[in-house]
């Protein structure tokens, strides 16, 4: 039995975690694959960490992904995949949004110490490679507002994942789950998520 | 979520989260009457049920509390019409005293009660095993293990109630209730809905004396019927291998369990059991004959393993027990399978996997001053006003908070760090009846307004009744926000579904016999500040109202009507860095900006100019041009 391919989502309360799982679980059901997730989002409108473990495969029992086993971490917002670093295997990839929410707990201890400089990008990405895993920072947010449609982040990250290679889900799939699980801004939805596997990750 | 309605589902392949998989499954069971009262991990069910409730004909309500959503459902299954509530593990402590006369009277068709612990208590107060209110209640527990499996166990779970006429409680975990998966979706058919008559005889479900005597005793011998019963369940599954060591897991932990199986490469036996209670003894003893070793998969307190030992006592089995009592596992937190694998690979006597631990280091190391994010208040949400003006007013006057279960249980966290005590729904102004007999300190309670209506009325009448000196503040937002913004007696009227009256809670508090009832608003400052300092000041059992509605819902409420949200902005020339803004406020829309001035990131602010009313110098206002 192969390993279960892995994907950690993470983010904040509010940006879409969910949604981004309901269109790719919706995709793998089209696709005959078994997904199974684990969901952290029982506060997840107050601004908060959210989290969910999202596993591909025949092996996949457990709602939650091993430890160091994650193909992938996947964003929405960059710090946040940091806190969630220590599921992803060996030499994985990061895919992060660009954006940095600061929390309140950051601008409280800033007030007091402000010789303190705010975690950017940059720091996660520098984190990211000293223990060799693989960051690629994607602008989300920028993507998103072109493809006219500035609260799909979501789905920009999702073109993002969905253009990794060897990445289980095919594309066609994905957009058919978008048209089902969005009852507004299709068009929109589908642009930002062709836009991410498009433009997110240039090297690939 | 989506286009489609839970109910119009086409059968084939869907991915679906549990809770909704059990709400399809209780309407496919013909429910007539669903009742709940919203908390996490259950919120989706109860959603999901009042989504489907009038396409199927069947009614669905939030009740008042989970005592009384019992007592709803069980007055249907009485009556003889299948009934089903939801609640959270701790709900049932409310609904616990009906719950045990349940037991006793039985019922007369299917009642379905879906508990869910919080094993790592991610939104509860405690990791409460509610396992064993079961044998204690002498009611039958069923447990799936994810959506593949909920549909079979609820719909069991109705059969088992009405073939024995006992309520049957379905328990879940929250990685189990917020577990989404593929799932083969059946067609929702739903039952006919008419009106029954009264089936019984006088007095079938008084239990008081003689005829509870006799209840208890009918009670046991059911018991053991539906032991029997549970024996040939095919929820429970067996796998044999040719090992002498075997592990005997929960649903909940069924799917740990294989997946430390697979990962370890280990060879053992697996029986899972979604009978949780009674357990079918003969089905686990004859699992245990003839292993050497067993390991007892389960989270919480050491339930399933307290039973498997009894019952390797009873055959007389050598069969070494790896579970709680031996150290192998922890009675807290949440299991997964990692934690699992190592506990099977320390039983099998092979080497445990390396790669949790480099990670974990690894990972630690990475993270290594990360900033924590807690849940806080919205930007613009009511409370974090509401906080601030009671701090200032009670700046200088010592004081003890005892608060309550809602969004404001936040503010005793990092960063507000405000309020002595949070224990249970409705808890506050009970505790401040004690709080305010011993303290030289004033005393403050501190409820929101669907947990007054959950559980808080019985002590405001204490506290009036006995004229017990305390301020209680009742935050009212208009729903039960921290749950999703769900409708409750209070509800402004316009939002209330038809049918349904709004209760004012000023009234209430009014014929409780509160001395006096002030109700101001937190987004004015102004006015609020000395209305709350005059209430402060004076003596007896005293309420102050504060009202506006939940941000997050006023705002839904706004896009839906195509109102536009302002948004606030801080003006670099006006903003002298005093950051009243931020200190005691932590709003998350607010932070320093390169120059250490405070800056407010248009994405998220609400524009409710709480801030606004903060800051000395008047350096923030709505931003002037047009915004989405």
């Amino acid at each position: 039995m192969s390993d279960p391919y892995g994907i950690l989502m993470c983010g904040v309360g509010g940006q879409g975690l969910v949604v981004l799982s309901r269109v790719l679980g919706t995709a793998c059901a089209t696709e005959g694959l078994r997904a199974v997730t684990g969901e952290q989002h029982g506060l997840s409108q107050r601004s908060g960490s959210v989290s969910i473990h999202f596993r591909i495969g025949e092996g996949a029992f457990s709602p939650l992904i091993p430890l160091g086993t994650a193909e992938v971490i996947a964003g929405l917002e960059a710090l946040e995949t940091l806190r969630y670093v220590e599921y992803l295997r060996k030499g994985g990839t990061v895919l992060l949004s660009t954006l940095v929410m600061h929390p309140v707990t950051e601008t409280a201890a800033r007030i007091k110490s402000p010789a303190i400089p705010y975690w950017d990008v940059e720091k996660v990405t520098e984190r990211l490679t000293a223990i060799e895993t693989r960051p690629v920072p994607v602008d989300c947010r920028g993507i998103a507002a072109r493809s006219g449609a500035a609260v799909a982040e979501n789905m920009v990250l999702l073109g993002a994942l969905a253009a990794l290679p060897g990445f289980p889900v095919g594309r066609p799939s994905i957009e058919e789950a978008i048209n089902r699980v969005f009852a507004g801004a299709v068009e929109a939805n589908l642009e930002a998520f062709r836009q991410g596997t498009r433009e997110a990750v240039p090297g690939f | 979520m989506g286009k489609t309605s839970l109910l119009d589902l086409e059968p084939g392949r869907a991915f679906l989260m549990c809770n909704e998989v059990i709400a399809r499954a209780a309407v496919h069971a013909g429910v007539g009457i669903y009742a709940g009262y919203p908390g996490s991990p259950t919120v989706e069910i109860l959603e999901s049920m009042l989504e489907m409730a009038s396409g199927a004909g069947f009614s669905a309500e939030i009740s008042t509390n989970e005592k009384v959503a019992l007592e709803t459902a069980a007055g249907a299954a009485m009556a003889g019409v299948r009934a089903m509530v939801s609640m959270k593990s701790v709900g049932l402590n409310v609904a616990s005293d009906t719950f045990f006369s349940l037991g006793y009277t039985g019922v007369e068709a299917g009642l379905v009660l879906v508990v869910a612990d919080d094993p790592h208590a991610h939104s509860s107060q405690s990791e409460q095993d509610g396992r064993p209110y079961a044998p204690a209640a002498l009611v039958p527990m069923l447990e799936p293990s994810g959506p593949a499996d909920a549909w079979d166990v609820v719909l069991a779970a109705f059969e088992t109630s009405e073939r024995f006429r006992v309520p049957v409680i379905v328990r879940t975990v929250t990685r189990v209730n917020h577990q989404s998966g593929v799932v083969e979706v059946r067609r929702v058919v739903p039952g006919r809905r008419a009106k029954v008559h009264w089936p019984h005889g006088p007095a079938r479900f008084v239990t008081v004396g003689a005829s509870a005597r006799a209840f208890h005793k009918a009670a046991l011998e059911r018991t053991e019927e539906v032991r029997r019963s549970f024996e040939a369940s095919p929820l429970n599954t067996v796998e044999r291998r040719g090992s002498r060591v075997g592990v005997i897991a929960s649903a909940s932990c069924g799917g740990h369990a294989r997946e430390a199986l697979r990962i370890t490469g280990g060879e053992a036996s697996l029986l899972t059991l979604a009978t949780a209670w009674p357990m079918p003894e003969n089905l686990v003893a004859e699992f245990l004959s003839g292993l050497d070793r067993v390991v007892v998969v389960e989270e919480l307190s050491p339930f399933l393993e307290d039973m498997v030992i009894r019952v390797a006592g009873r055959e007389n089995l050598s069969v070494e027990i790896a579970g709680k009592h031996s150290g192998h596992f922890s009675p807290a937190l949440e299991y997964n399978a990692d934690i699992v694998a190592d506990a099977l690979a320390r039983v099998l006597r092979i080497p445990a996997p390396v790669e949790p631990a480099r990670a974990a280091e690894t990972a630690a190391v990475a993270a290594e001053g990360l900033p924590s994010r807690p849940p806080t208040f919205c930007p613009g949400c009511p409370h974090r006003a509401s906080i601030n003006i009671l701090r200032t007013a009670l700046r200088g006057i010592p004081h003890v908070v005892s608060s309550d279960i809602g969004c404001y249980s936040m503010a005793p966290l990092e960063p507000l760090v405000w309020g002595d005590s949070v224990l249970a729904m409705g808890a506050s102004a009970g505790v401040a009846c004690g709080l305010a007999r011993v303290l030289e300190e004033k005393v403050v309670a501190i409820i929101g307004d669907s947990t007054f209506f959950h559980a808080g009325m019985p002590a405001v009448a204490n506290a009036a009744y006995h004229g017990i000196d305390f301020v209680l503040v009742l935050l009212d937002n208009g729903v039960t926000a921290m749950t999703g913004q769900q409708l409750h007696p209070g509800t402004p009227e316009e939002q209330q579904p038809p049918g349904s009256r709004r209760i004012a809670p000023e009234e209430v508090l009014r014929a409780l016999g509160a001395g006096s009832v002030t109700i101001v608003d937190p987004y004015d400052r102004k006015s609020a500040l000395p209305l709350v300092r005059q209430v402060l000041a004076g003596s007896g059992f005293r309420a102050i109202v504060f009202r506006r509605g939940c941000a997050l819902h006023s705002d839904r409420n706004k896009r839906r009507r195509g109102e536009r949200i302002p948004v606030s902005e801080v003006s670099r020339e006006a903003c002298r860095s005093f950051l009243t803004c931020i200190r005691d406020f932590a709003c998350p829309a607010i932070s320093l900006d390169a120059e250490g001035k405070a800056a407010i990131s248009p994405d998220l602010c609400d524009g409710c100019l709480e801030c606004a009313a903060l800051c000395p110098n008047s350096a923030i206002a709505h931003r002037k041009e047009a915004s989405e």
